[in-house]
């Protein structure tokens, strides 16, 4: 059912039921950790336009600083499901190499290890451990076992509105049917020949061509996906 | 069976689970279980059968909750900290002695070096620090000075988060460096060596400053210097177990590696943020002689040297 170019991750569960999960790749974490950063930014110099003024602010100051510098991603994961601020929306999520969620020592552990993906500079030697390694794990997430995944599964096919719901005359396999709801989905945005020329293509399950086999496809995806 | 039967049949079970995930779960939660394992059937039969995509992505994502939800249950471990602290902290320095031994070496090798150095050849300081540096120095420990080791004027509070802020990030830097073979574990522990030998013995040299300096250091210098060298332990263990897995993959031996180190570098995180509490508030402290701060001194460093020889001693 997956292929091994899809780069999802099988995780067998002991009940013998298969779980998908999919590794997040460089480009998304960075955008998560911009906004992270942006945000920390943010809260940090507003706090020091507040705390600034007297010795003791300061003092104060310095301590959030710490606090939030490594504690921030360490909290969020654990006590908000492996997800920063940035993760919750970039759609990313934090889990054990099993797909548990994260406990206070992979957080910890992972987070510390930040300073050494950092370097050279911006996250130099993450990068480059997250382009070699198979499900996108820099130093820390090696460290700990933890990896960063895509939290929701992508996302279901839409509703199809315009056709009458309609079983299908014989079963297909989920691969088939898959193909036939990416059809469909993609549909609107192919020009009318091209949409006549793939809708000839299933003759054998709509018996018939061009308009006919369309409508019917149409009725068809309306059943699978109702 | 036709689909639309499968998932009239099964409907109450998927409500029940979804009921139980909510973020506000309904329910007796006890049943999770028994349910967990009959939806993992449905979820078996409607891939084998062939049933609708949205079907089984619904099921899946049902499933891949629950699944969380049950085995990602931490067990209750109370007082874990405490169990850290009172046993498996000072164990794991006893079972690492060697590492302890070669770090402290470095730290204090090279500080003793330099230290003697410039001690019989002052002109050397310059070659490390800054004239303008030493001469901070100077003036933060000559007896005129309000408060001792500071300049200006700072409150208690303030170098409290400075201290806070800076020498614990720097105990976790050096542990975090140590994945890197444990090279640069090593370079922050002679460095921090060299720097201070050289300061020590160039305040040492002018006996205005020398009993203000030793009597200023002495006390949060036991934490501090002891949270230092574990950093680095914890570090140069990482970088040891990347270099040497055993008869481990590299992969598991860093993940077994790490997960033993982290009580020591917890440990060391404490340590250093007492040292700070000690430094900001009670090393500064003006008009205290000397002896009573020598004393405390002393009794810190006893004190450091118990727990790590004595702690923990009696626990299976």
């Amino acid at each position: 059912m997956t292929s091994i170019l899809d780069g999802r991750l099988e995780l067998l569960t002991p009940e013998g039921v298969s779980l998908a999960l999919t590794p997040a790749g460089p480009a998304r974490r960075a955008m998560a950790w911009a906004v992270d950063t942006f945000l920390w930014l943010i809260s940090i110099s507003m706090l020091m336009g507040i705390l600034g003024g007297s010795q003791a602010g300061r003092g104060i100051m310095l301590l959030v600083l710490f606090v939030s510098y490594w504690g921030y991603p360490i909290l969020f994961e654990v006590y908000g499901k492996g997800m920063t601020l940035g993760k919750r929306w970039m759609g990313l999520q934090v889990v054990r190499a099993d797909g548990l969620p994260v406990g206070w020592r992979e957080s910890v552990l992972r987070n510390l290890l930040l300073v050494a993906d950092f370097l050279p500079f911006l996250y130099g030697v993450g990068l480059f451990c997250m382009l070699l390694d198979g499900r996108f794990r820099r130093l820390g997430d090696l460290v700990a076992g933890t990896m960063v995944i895509y939290r929701d599964p992508p996302a279901k096919p839409a509703r199809i509105e315009d056709g009458q719901p309609q079983p299908l005359p014989f079963p297909l396999t989920p691969d088939e049917q898959r193909a036939l709801l990416d059809f469909v989905g993609r549909a609107p945005r192919l020009s009318d020949e091209r949409r006549l020329e793939l809708a000839d293509l299933a003759e054998p399950l709509t018996k018939g061509i061009g308009h006919a086999s369309l409508a019917k496809l149409l009725n068809f995806a309306a059943g699978l996906t109702r | 069976m036709k689909q639309s039967l499968f998932e009239q049949q099964h409907a109450a079970l998927w409500a029940k689970i979804e009921m139980l995930l909510a973020d506000k779960p309904q329910g007796d939660r006890k049943e999770l279980p028994r349910l967990y394992r009959a939806l993992c059937q449905t979820l078996s039969l409607a891939r084998q059968r062939g049933y609708s995509p949205s079907l089984t992505e619904h099921l899946h994502t049902l499933a891949l909750a629950a699944h969380r939800q049950l085995y990602g249950a931490a067990i209750e471990r109370p007082a874990v900290l405490r169990h850290w602290l009172t046993s498996r902290f000072p164990r794991l320095v006893r079972e690492e002695w060697r590492l302890f031994l070669i770090a402290s070496l470095i730290f204090w090798g090279a500080g003793l070096a330099v230290g003697l150095l410039v001690w019989f050849y002052p002109e050397w300081a310059y070659s490390w620090v800054s004239p303008q540096e030493l001469a901070k120095y100077k003036r933060m420990y000559s007896q005129a000075a309000a408060r001792l080791g500071r300049e200006g004027s700072g409150s208690d509070l303030m170098m409290f988060g400075f201290y806070i802020w800076n020498n614990v990030s720097i105990g976790f830097r050096t542990f975090a460096g140590g994945i890197l073979g444990g090279v640069p574990a090593l370079l922050s522990l002679a460095f921090n060596g060299l720097h201070g030998g050289v300061i020590a013995s160039w305040l040492s040299r002018d006996p205005v400053t020398r009993e203000a300096f030793w009597s200023f250091v002495i006390t949060h210098g036991a934490f501090e210097i002891t949270g230092l060298i574990l950093s680095a332990v914890a570090g140069m263990r990482l970088g040891l177990s990347l270099i040497s897995p055993g008869r481990y993959s590299r992969h598991h031996s860093l993940l077994r590696t790490a997960q033993r180190m982290l009580p020591m570098v917890v440990g060391a995180a404490l340590l250093t943020a007492l040292a700070a509490f000690f430094e900001a508030f009670w090393s500064a402290m003006p008009g205290l002689a000397p002896a009573i701060k020598y004393a405390v001194g002393g009794g810190a460093w006893l004190l450091v040297l118990a727990y790590f020889t004595l702690a923990g001693r009696h626990e299976a």
